[in-house]
């Protein structure tokens, strides 16, 4: 008997892995949608259950499987905690994409992906801030943004160019566009004429250094064809925390300080002490959270989830929060934006510790030395 | 008074970026109007800033999301914040059931209450003024 021909990309190259979930449910200790949702049809467990009936025809890759297949924060705990090795994240942007392909999204995405046709960021703000600095000049380093940082947290981003001027850095800002990557993660591709004017904009400038306080946007330039010129010419990606690890700062706190492992960072690009390295030289009372480095739980923004179902994504970023306050932090710090974003949106009036991206911290201390 | 879809109760103060006034006696309470939560869609999150910060006439005091859409709170007249609804922290869509009830936003004490004469009030003058903005937005 001839095998039936797949139907859809996703089962034509994921069909072993998702046959291969056992249905343990090590995922489900895991998952942040379901800790926020308790629902066992978001985990990965319950989607790649789904995803088995859509490959025997028993159910239809239609709208009715947005809410399960369209919520994942693509944050990659399932994966690290899989027995059977099955690559959740991989495989839940494929079938976004397959389902894209048959006119199936969350209206979300599909509004993100219209709108960088027609604007410069995810947000549809053409009116970015300068931060009072010259941008597109002769530098050793382009210092990249990304959307979050832009229109989004700009004090933090301010605070974190403040640091650099401290620091001597020869950096210039460009006037960047959305990278664009998160549209891989939502059903779509990366949009060519995004990444051509940014990969023009840094070339013009002639640094060979990029840096990105976005660990999204520096995942997107080092891993992506689209962007593999930039590597090719040898412009050098790093996320600041990389940049910064060996920088004396000069200054310390007393205070209890922890850290929020960004999934995009940490388990999705091994960066885990780059961060610890610089916060252990400033912050002697360093206390890591019950979850940390792999085991860190998602701040609940990635994946478009913070754009599509925001309720859900704030819980999953007051769950983090809660183990912040079990061990009595007095400052949280991360390096990017998304989560400090969600995380300060998350903060409840009584939580009296501070959310805070690591630059922006160094860079209070030093302001108050 | 209910302008094409969109109830604007008469006797409040409205700000320019869509932001209503109540006239508390001693405090003034204010919300987004029905204007603005419509146009915003679902709210999400609400920065409800520490009681005692100074508010500045025509500086932004606090952000509001929903969705993709960031907003900004304007201070309305100087004063001090003396109160935020702190429901609105786990429920912020309670800005979308009742805009002017159960998701009022921030209590100010105001330095003077003469400046509420320079917000807007009054049928002929909100009508203007919201005509002309859905208008605005209409084209946009």
């Amino acid at each position: 008997m001839n095998k039936m021909e797949a139907k859809y990309d996703f089962e034509r190259k994921y069909r072993e892995q998702v046959l291969q979930c056992s249905r343990c449910g090590f995922c489900q200790a895991v998952c942040p949608v379901f800790g926020s949702t308790l629902r066992p049809a978001l985990n990965a467990r319950g989607k790649m259950l789904l995803l088995k009936e859509v490959m025997d025809g028993k159910i239809q890759l239609d709208d009715e499987l947005i809410e399960s297949l369209f919520q994942c924060t693509t944050c990659a705990s399932c994966f690290e905690n899989c027995p059977s090795g099955v690559n959740v994240p991989d495989i839940i942007k494929q079938v976004r994409k397959d389902m894209v392909s048959i006119g199936t999204c969350h209206p979300a995405f599909k509004g993100m992906n219209e709108v960088l046709k027609r604007h410069t960021n995810i947000y549809a703000e053409d009116d970015a801030e300068d931060f009072g600095r010259e941008k597109n000049r002769k530098a050793e380093i382009v210092y990249f943004v990304g959307c979050v940082g832009l229109y989004r947290e700009e004090e933090s981003t301010e605070a974190t160019l403040d640091l650099l001027d401290r620091l001597n850095v020869d950096y210039t800002l460009i006037d960047e566009v959305c990278c664009s990557g998160v549209l891989e993660d939502v059903g779509f591709e990366i949009n060519e004429e995004l990444a051509r004017k940014n990969i023009e904009l840094v070339f013009a400038t002639g640094a060979k250094t990029l840096i990105t306080g976005c660990p999204y946007c520096s995942r997107t330039f080092n891993n992506k064809p689209q962007y593999a010129e930039l590597r090719e010419k040898g412009v050098n990606v790093l996320h600041i925390s990389q940049f910064l690890k060996d920088f004396d700062m000069g200054v310390k706190t007393d205070k209890k300080v922890t850290y929020h492992d960004p999934c995009d960072l940490g388990r999705h690009c091994g960066i885990y002490e780059e961060p610890r390295e610089i916060i252990r030289k400033i912050a002697p009372n360093f206390v890591e959270m019950a979850h940390h480095h792999a085991d860190s739980l998602c701040c609940g923004a990635g994946g478009g989830v913070r754009g599509a179902y925001a309720k859900n994504s704030l819980a999953m970023a007051r769950r983090r929060l809660q183990e912040a306050e079990e061990i009595d932090a007095e400052v949280v710090l991360t390096e990017c934006n998304s989560c400090i974003h969600n995380l300060s949106n998350a903060k409840l009036r009584r939580q009296k510790f501070e959310v805070y991206n690591i630059t922006r911290f160094i860079n209070e201390l030093m302001e108050n030395k | 008074m209910q302008i094409q879809n969109y109830n604007m109760p008469d006797e409040l103060y409205y700000e320019e970026n869509h932001f209503w006034i109540r006239d508390d006696g001693d405090f003034l309470v204010m919300g987004m109007d029905d204007f603005a939560q419509v146009m915003a869609g679902e709210i999400v999150y609400v920065q409800l800033p520490d009681e005692g910060k100074r508010l500045n006439t025509g500086k932004k005091f606090a952000k509001i999301e929903s969705g993709k859409w960031l907003g900004k709170a304007f201070a309305p007249v100087n004063g001090e914040l003396v109160g935020v609804n702190e429901e609105l922290e786990e429920n912020p869509g309670l800005i979308n059931d009742d805009c002017y009830g159960k998701g009022w936003m921030y209590k100010i004490k105001p330095d003077d209450k003469g400046e509420l004469d320079n917000l807007i009030k009054g049928q002929e003058a909100v009508e203007k003024w919201l005509l002309a903005d859905i208008e605005k937005y209409a084209e946009e």
